[in-house]
């Protein structure tokens, strides 16, 4: 913690270690989210626990060796909710063998997560496609055509400062869509488990 | 216990993500950044969450790994062994491939691509593309679909784009190639190509500058070069995901947005097709298109899963 470089652009490990979260990380945070909801109390714990496990991860020395990014993530978050426990004084005593009994959902992932990085990606551009036809247009000249939030300033005739704002408002909506309980999965325990 | 909400930490996160895409981070703000991250590790996690997200909004192509040939193996030097074999098999014989890669891009899928040599290229839907890179000429294979490329220059180095018998080659320019049944349709946006075809009469080059647009045929060779200046952005608004209709038929709108969907458009009622229409709409949005069509025109429009039905029986 504490160490991060935030120089214009980001170092070329910085970057790496963004991209690696978005690709190995990201699409198991619905799965990990969905089990930590079933044993915690509210929405804004599950919130903290999420933040809090990519700060641990996006913190690792070294993230290659990770043979499966989606248990090192359950297991971090598991290890973010002891230690809140741990550090809680009063404990709900459900929640201590609840988040035992939940053991362990991350070695059979359903199906459509093997599809993985891909899905997540086409959940993204979905929530995307939700967003106002100028929030939209930026995030697609960004991707279509590559430019800069500066040269899409130019070509629209606003102030950067217009650009940035309505990326940052684009970006939030489409966080909070991927903290949201996907309706098309059971929240049951046994949602993911459909042959 | 005043213990800040996640949901205001994961704000303040795309308003840093969004600055550090920005990429401009002044001094004071590089010390408010981390004034902020100092005050509460989930702020950092979701920083770091935020920028992962923003990344795969912009990244270029990020789902290449499933549709990209060769994953890895950018550059593969033949130097014998199974390469040659394969080289051999493909009729190229002797010229090293210092680079090679495969693109296909699936219905409603437009991809922007960076290739080896500093060129760009746009990729249209149902498009494929091979790269061969050598080392006397960087030559591009379009098999199906449309491109448009913007090309590093290298006099030493041509870029030849191959559309069945059609060719196109450039310098350092930027044009479009569109594979049609019989030939290929070419527009230039920069500089000037050369075009021909590499079958009997149409050997001749023409060369068609900035502004123009040529159907070459793979029998006959290029047609005269057409002044379409004002058009050309438009024809290449499928860059931007946009079909930007001034005056055309419906008949061809409807044509043009069955390019990027599954779920077709059918014009029921044939007297519907000649008419014209004027408007703006995304690539992957023919229910758009079609209510647009039906309020102008007084047309039923019925949304099935696979066909979008204009006109007829209400």
């Amino acid at each position: 913690m504490g160490e991060l470089k935030l120089a214009q652009g980001g170092g070329k490990s910085e970057r790496e270690r963004v991209r690696w979260l978005g690709h190995e990380i990201l699409p198991h945070e619905q799965d990990v989210r969905a089990w930590l909801r079933r044993s915690l109390v509210t929405s804004n714990d599950v919130d903290d626990v999420i933040q809090e496990s990519y700060c641990r991860l996006a913190n690792l020395k070294a993230v290659e060796q990770i043979e499966s990014p989606r248990a090192y993530f359950f297991q971090t978050a598991r290890s973010v909710v002891l230690e809140q426990m741990r550090r809680a004084r009063i404990v709900r005593i459900d929640a201590v063998t609840e988040i035992d009994a939940l053991r362990i959902e991350w070695d059979e992932p359903s199906p459509e997560r093997i599809a993985g990085g891909r899905k997540e990606l086409e959940r993204v551009m979905k929530i995307v496609a939700t967003l106002p036809e100028r929030s939209r247009r930026i995030f697609e000249m960004r991707r279509v055509l590559g430019l800069s939030q500066k040269e899409i300033a130019r070509q629209l005739g606003v102030s950067e400062n217009v650009v940035e704002n309505e990326a940052a408002r684009g970006l939030k909506a489409v966080l909070a869509g991927l903290a949201k309980a996907d309706a098309n999965v059971a929240p049951s325990s046994t949602g993911e488990r459909r042959a | 216990m005043s213990r800040e909400a996640s949901t205001e930490i994961d704000a303040a996160a795309a308003n840093w993500a969004a600055r550090l895409d920005a990429n401009v981070i002044s001094a004071s703000d590089q010390a408010a950044l981390d004034d902020w991250l100092a005050g509460d590790s989930r702020r950092e996690g979701a920083l770091w969450r935020a920028r992962a997200v923003m990344a795969l909004m912009v990244e270029p192509m990020p789902q290449t790994q499933t549709h990209r040939a060769p994953a890895k193996p950018d550059r593969r030097v033949l130097l014998g062994g199974m390469g040659l074999a394969a080289a051999v098999a493909a009729g190229v014989v002797l010229t090293p491939i210092l680079s090679r890669q495969r693109y296909r891009t699936l219905v409603g899928e437009i991809r922007r691509v960076p290739l080896a040599d500093g060129s760009m290229a746009a990729i249209n839907t149902d498009t494929t593309l091979d790269i061969r890179f050598q080392k006397a000429e960087r030559a591009v294979i379009l098999d199906q679909g449309e491109a448009w490329f913007q090309v590093a220059k290298d006099r030493a180095r041509p870029f030849v784009v191959a559309a069945g018998d059609v060719r196109v080659q450039a310098v350092g320019t930027a044009f479009s190639v569109r594979r049609k049944s019989g030939g290929a349709e070419v527009r230039v946006t920069e500089g000037v190509v050369e075009v021909w075809s590499d079958k009997g009469a149409g050997k001749m080059r023409r060369r068609v500058a900035a502004g123009e647009q040529v159907f070459v045929s793979d029998q006959a060779g290029a047609s005269s070069p057409v002044k379409r200046p004002l058009e050309m952005d438009r024809a290449l608004s499928w860059r931007e995901g946009q079909i930007v209709l001034d005056g055309d038929t419906i008949g061809a709108a409807a044509a043009e947005f069955n390019r990027y969907n599954n779920r077709k458009i059918v014009i029921v009622d044939p007297d519907l097709e000649g008419r014209t229409v004027v408007g703006w709409f995304r690539t992957n949005e023919p229910e758009s298109f079609a209510q647009a069509v039906g309020v102008a025109h007084d047309a039923s429009v019925k949304v099935g899963a696979d066909v979008i039905m204009l006109g007829g029986a209400g």
